[in-house]
């Protein structure tokens, strides 16, 4: 069955015009970024000596002086609390990692059952809506009594927290298989199970992979919630410690900590994302 | 035709959605090796009639059988969509190397399949890095990856452009003739049913039946495409076939009026 004719395959036109047309926009975003930055910068310190009163507004070099006083032992007193900053932080990050990933796996679960029987996903939709309407804080108490004050109930706040988002993306990608790869994998001969390993499934990782970005997102805002009881060592803990002594400099401090690796853990799902999954975006 | 010898068999076939007869009563017996082409004006019911013979829908009366049996999707026929509906999760050797694998067939053969369809070259690219003929190519590949005696194609070249829709019914044609496998093919043009079939089923508008049925006593291989389309025989098989459509399409829109069916 060999048909004469040989095709070769077509290249995309990858034109340099394009290339060095998309470089420049680069450029510019990081330049308007960073003037960005400068200008929210000046508008800080501006306000700060406006102000003169640093524990309503400290001002930028309070804040850099904390994080050399945090990350370093002082007088005999190792960074904040007994601990350094990068190590409140690394505790935070654990805890974010353990919940998001308990949570992601059983929201897959979850997401994949409620997305192929339709029972199940009548009972369970509003149960998960339910959950996810409720502010961690809320039901943190319930876990407090349930599980104590230890690590324990904090992990179970940001599995919680983490589980609707991943259970609803992929309930809803996974429900809403396109028909016809379907039906060409059942014309292939595929079996229930492999339509599912071979279709439903990869066709739902773009929606599952948004889903875990905003798991991961929600276990690092709740992740404050979780450490407002025995906190220390960890981030929440230590502005939550920073907050009752007043000292607002450690507390901003925190703040950046926060948000600077939540930014770089997003970076790194994004990259994940278009190595994993190519085909984002194409059919 | 003796009945047992048939590769498809549709007797007093009929299928509805709703209160909706989309196709039938419809009986035809398509005997081993044929290249049958439905066609019919838009919405008369062919792509239905395919979807039953492939196993995807159940007739609401009659039977159909493939092979002796009932269909079942998977089982004993390849298909080609209107679309390619490969998988962009797979290369395009993955797509076809599935197809093995789900026949229980060693995928070592992949290459080969693909240069069967003129592809070459191909078999690492990301689907979406080909042109919608080559897309088209491998889908093709895939439906005759497994040595199934049936293949169903569904307005296949439709969506593709004169050129590219062109080559690829004569590699068709060709595959076809040499392959021996029994075709059934779906089109709303007329020229690519002459150009195609050993025998040409014209149908009604909806409920789609068979309004003529015509062997094609063109020879299969042996001509150049442009020689074949050059036959006088040729032309009048076109101009007979075409009035046959639109004669069909008219009476039953009379009857019946304006169509409006569920896909």
């Amino acid at each position: 069955m060999s048909i004469i004719a040989p095709v070769r395959p077509t290249t995309e036109p990858a034109t340099g015009g394009a290339r060095t047309a998309r470089a420049k926009g680069g450029r510019r975003r990081v330049l308007l970024r960073v003037v960005a930055l400068l200008v929210l910068y000046a508008l800080w310190e501006i306000t700060a000596r406006v102000t003169r009163n640093p524990v309503f507004i400290p001002g930028p070099g309070a804040v850099w002086h904390q994080l050399i006083v945090t990350s370093t032992t002082h007088d005999g007193v190792r960074g904040y609390s007994g601990h350094l900053l990068i190590e409140h932080l690394g505790v935070s990050l654990r805890r974010i990692l353990i919940g998001s990933v308990i949570g992601v796996a059983a929201g897959l679960v979850l997401g994949v059952v409620m997305g192929t029987v339709g029972w199940i996903r009548v009972v369970a939709e509003p149960v998960v809506t339910f959950v996810r309407a409720l502010p961690p804080l809320a039901y943190f108490s319930l876990f407090i009594i349930w599980f104590g004050i230890d690590e324990t109930p904090k992990l179970w706040l940001l599995s919680i927290a983490a589980l609707p988002p991943v259970a609803v993306a992929t309930a809803a990608a996974v429900y809403s298989a396109p028909t016809g790869l379907v039906e060409a994998a059942r014309a292939l001969g595929a079996g229930r199970w492999q339509i599912v390993r071979d279709v439903v499934l990869p066709n739902a990782l773009p929606e599952i992979f948004t889903g875990i970005r905003l798991a991961v997102g929600v276990a690092y805002s709740s992740v404050v919630a979780a450490e407002t009881i025995n906190g220390v060592p960890g981030i929440g803990g230590l502005i939550r410690d920073a907050q009752r002594y007043s000292q607002t400099d450690v507390v901003v401090l925190g703040l950046f900590a926060i948000g600077l690796s939540g930014l770089l853990i997003d970076a790194l799902l994004r990259t994940a994302e278009t190595r994993l999954i190519p085909w984002r975006g194409r059919s | 035709m003796s009945s047992d010898s048939a590769a498809v068999e549709l007797a007093n076939v009929e299928h509805s959605y709703g209160d909706v007869t989309a196709v039938g009563p419809v009986s035809l017996s398509v005997p081993a090796g044929e290249f049958l082409v439905l066609v019919g004006a838009s919405g008369c019911g062919k792509s239905t009639l395919l979807r039953l013979i492939a196993g995807f829908e159940q007739p609401t009366t009659g039977t159909v059988l493939t092979g002796g049996r009932a269909p079942r999707p998977g089982r004993g026929a390849g298909l080609v969509f209107q679309q390619p509906r490969l998988f962009p999760w797979k290369t395009v050797g993955g797509n076809v190397a599935l197809a093995l694998r789900y026949a229980g067939l060693p995928t070592d053969r992949v290459d080969e399949l693909l240069a069967g369809v003129g592809l070459h070259d191909v078999a690492h690219r990301r689907t979406w890095q080909i042109s919608g003929g080559q897309q088209q190519r491998v889908a093709i590949a895939r439906a005759l990856a497994v040595d199934n005696p049936l293949l169903l194609l569904d307005e296949p070249f439709a969506a593709l452009d004169a050129l590219t829709r062109e080559r690829l019914q004569e590699d068709l044609r060709r595959v076809s003739a040499r392959t021996g496998r029994t075709c059934v093919f779906v089109t709303h043009s007329v020229d690519e049913a002459v150009f195609l079939g050993s025998r040409v089923v014209v149908l009604t508008a909806r409920p789609g039946r068979v309004a003529l049925d015509l062997k094609v006593g063109l020879p299969r291989d042996g001509l150049a495409p442009d020689e074949l389309r050059g036959l006088p025989e040729y032309a009048a098989l076109r101009s007979q076939i075409g009035h046959a459509v639109r004669e069909a399409a008219t009476v039953s829109e009379k009857a019946i009026g304006p169509e409006g069916v569920p896909a």
